[in-house]
């Protein structure tokens, strides 16, 4: 199965996190990284376990590299009927009202176009002391089992 | 390919650059030469001691040196220690990351007089920077000359309980100091209207949820944001914190122990009385190189480039630092042409006192080992000890 992970970033954590999962995971799987800001919604394939490695901003609002993306789904309101997706949030709990918010924006986004979300989507602490890798692998190992199963 | 590009400054721009660079070309020989002992710049010594998750970007940097390869040479600085026409000569690139040091002055009479300081000057002695003054008396009402979000910092740290500074490494001489300062009134002073006026949104929300805030608006603001209104109406704690928009500094004076400010309002003129002056109005060189002379020189021809704040004025936080950075490695690698006779850092063969990144890891270490319930991190402040932390174990 191959396993397309995407990252929607500002300063860059959530591109370092998603090269960490696809650096774990190239022993077993066909892996592709790509910036949402370089991917059309059409990148979302029925065939791939869809991973995307999302922050927040201000406010709870998505980081400028997913915004783009964001963008076209909301205007070309894409059919992803069958695209399966697992999404991870990076967000800091300083932002208490509007932790995670980009990640579950983006989440609910494409659920709204017919996408299934897999598993939960957990959220990353900038100001705690959990690593990010940490936390990704054993939710996204599960997740890829239970796909492949 | 195997360039040897120097990169003046371990800040955010000139880490980013390097990321970029050795992820497009992991063989580059890429050297990040800081005058501190330690990397990170604005990182460690600008963000503020109470947003530890926006200094994440650290663990990035780090892997700079520990998994692509950059070299970093700390405790080095360009144009006193080694000169820039030196450097230029040894690398194939020179990129200058060196930020923007020093405090834009006021520019009005009286911006030199006691009790006035920078927002740079007194960030750098909160946040323990090894060549920073002391910090200052305050007073009971100082009056903060800026609208920015470092002046918010500013007005955020000053208005903290000691609980609310939890988790954060703010060291134990500023914390003894803030708790020490006598503030019972905060004003702010900004030549826009509220609506133009450059702090973000998020951080006026953070600053009006802390305890002993009362945000009011004392002058102007008639046009504030949806933001703003929500925190003047919502904050209701014993510190006020005046804004006064629309008024433009036109001098300062002294005035009995303390200091008056003349601002030019759309009603005229008015005076404010002050116990102390914070000017956040941005930043500006050092003096240190001749910033406008470089610039006007840059491009590939001279092999010379500049990068963040550096290159573009103290506007722009570290996401833009992030794109520029890549941008710029892309234009570098489009244009260097290496030329294996250039000694590269064999130029700083055999010289005494240069940090390495082994170095600061275990700076890093002992800092973090030094945390506590109420702090993160123990900054190690002094440039001895940073230099010779050995020292600092015996002690
Ligand atoms: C008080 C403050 C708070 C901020 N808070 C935030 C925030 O919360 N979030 C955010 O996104 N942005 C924030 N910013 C903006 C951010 O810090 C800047 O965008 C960024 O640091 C600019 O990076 P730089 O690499 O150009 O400069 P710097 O970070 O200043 O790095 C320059 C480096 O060059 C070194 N150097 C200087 N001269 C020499 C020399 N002659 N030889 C060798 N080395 C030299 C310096 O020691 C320093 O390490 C803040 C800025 C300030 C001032
Ligand atoms: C100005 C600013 C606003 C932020 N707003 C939020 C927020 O509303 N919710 C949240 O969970 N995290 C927020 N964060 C935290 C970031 O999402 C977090 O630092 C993350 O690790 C950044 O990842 P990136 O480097 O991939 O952009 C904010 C950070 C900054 C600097």
């Amino acid at each position: 199965m191959n396993i397309a992970i995407f990252f929607g970033t500002e300063t860059g954590n959530a591109e370092m996190l998603a090269e960490d999962i696809a650096t774990e995971l190239e022993d077993q799987h066909e892996t592709t990284v790509a910036n949402l800001a370089d991917s059309a919604p059409e990148a979302l394939q029925v065939a791939d376990l869809n991973v995307i490695v999302c922050s927040s901003y201000d406010d709870g609002d998505l980081p400028a590299s997913a915004k783009p993306f964001v963008e076209r789904v909301q205007s070309e309101m894409p059919d992803l009927t069958g695209v399966r997706f697992a999404i991870f949030g990076l967000g800091d709990s300083e932002y208490a009202e509007t932790y995670g918010f980009g990640s579950m924006k983006l989440a609910e986004l494409l659920v709204s176009r017919g996408a299934q979300a897999l598993g939960e989507r957990p959220v990353h602490d900038a100001a705690g002391d959990e690593l990010p890798e940490d936390m990704a692998m054993p939710w996204l190992l599960e997740i890829i089992e239970a796909a492949d199963a | 390919m195997s360039a040897k590009i120097a990169i003046v400054g371990g800040g955010p721009s000139g880490c980013y650059t390097a990321q970029a660079l050795l992820k497009r070309a992991p063989d580059l020989e890429v050297d990040i030469i800081d005058a501190l002992p330690v990397p990170y710049g604005l990182v460690r010594y600008g963000v503020a001691a109470d947003h530890q998750g926006t200094k994440g970007v650290a663990r990035q940097f780090a892997r700079i040196f520990t998994r692509q390869n950059a070299q970093f040479f700390g405790n080095l600085r360009i144009g006193r220690d080694v000169t820039l026409e030196a450097l230029r000569r040894a690398y194939d690139v020179v990129v200058l990351a060196a930020g923007l040091p020093g405090d834009r002055p006021l520019g009005i009479p009286g911006d030199d007089l006691p009790g006035v300081i920078g927002s740079g000057a007194l960030t750098r002695a909160l946040y323990e920077h090894p060549d920073a003054e002391a910090l200052p008396e305050l007073g009971e009402a100082p009056l903060v000359i800026g609208t920015g979000n470092v002046a918010v910092d500013i007005l955020r740290l000053l208005a903290k309980t000691p609980e609310e500074l939890s988790g954060s490494d703010l060291g134990a001489g500023p914390s003894d100091w803030l708790a020490a300062q006598k503030i019972r009134q905060i004003t702010v002073v900004g030549r826009s209207s509220a609506a133009a006026a450059r702090f973000s949104p998020v951080m006026i929300k953070e600053l009006a949820e802390l305890s002993r805030v009362d945000l009011r608006l004392a002058a102007g603001g008639s046009d504030a944001g949806e933001v703003l209104a929500a925190a003047v109406a919502g904050s209701a704690g014993p510190l006020p914190i005046d804004f006064r928009f629309e008024s433009r500094p036109v001098a300062l004076e002294p005035l009995g122990d303390g200091l008056q400010l003349t601002v030019e309002t759309p009603r005229g003129r008015e005076t404010i009385a002050a116990s102390s002056v914070i000017s956040a109005i941005g930043f500006t060189g050092d003096g240190s190189f001749d910033r406008d002379g470089l610039l006007a020189e840059a491009g590939g021809a001279a092999r010379l480039y500049a990068a963040g704040w550096f290159r573009t004025g103290p506007v722009g936080a570290i996401p833009q630092c992030r794109e520029e950075g890549q941008r710029l490695a892309q234009q570098i690698l489009d244009e260097v042409q290496p030329d294996p006779a250039r000694i590269g850092r064999a130029l700083f063969a055999g010289r005494a006192g240069i940090t390495d990144f082994d170095h600061w890891q275990h700076l890093d270490a002992l800092e973090l080992a030094g945390a506590t319930d109420q702090r993160c991190r123990r900054k190690i402040s002094r440039r001895d000890d940073m230099l010779r932390p050995a020292n600092l174990q015996d002690a």
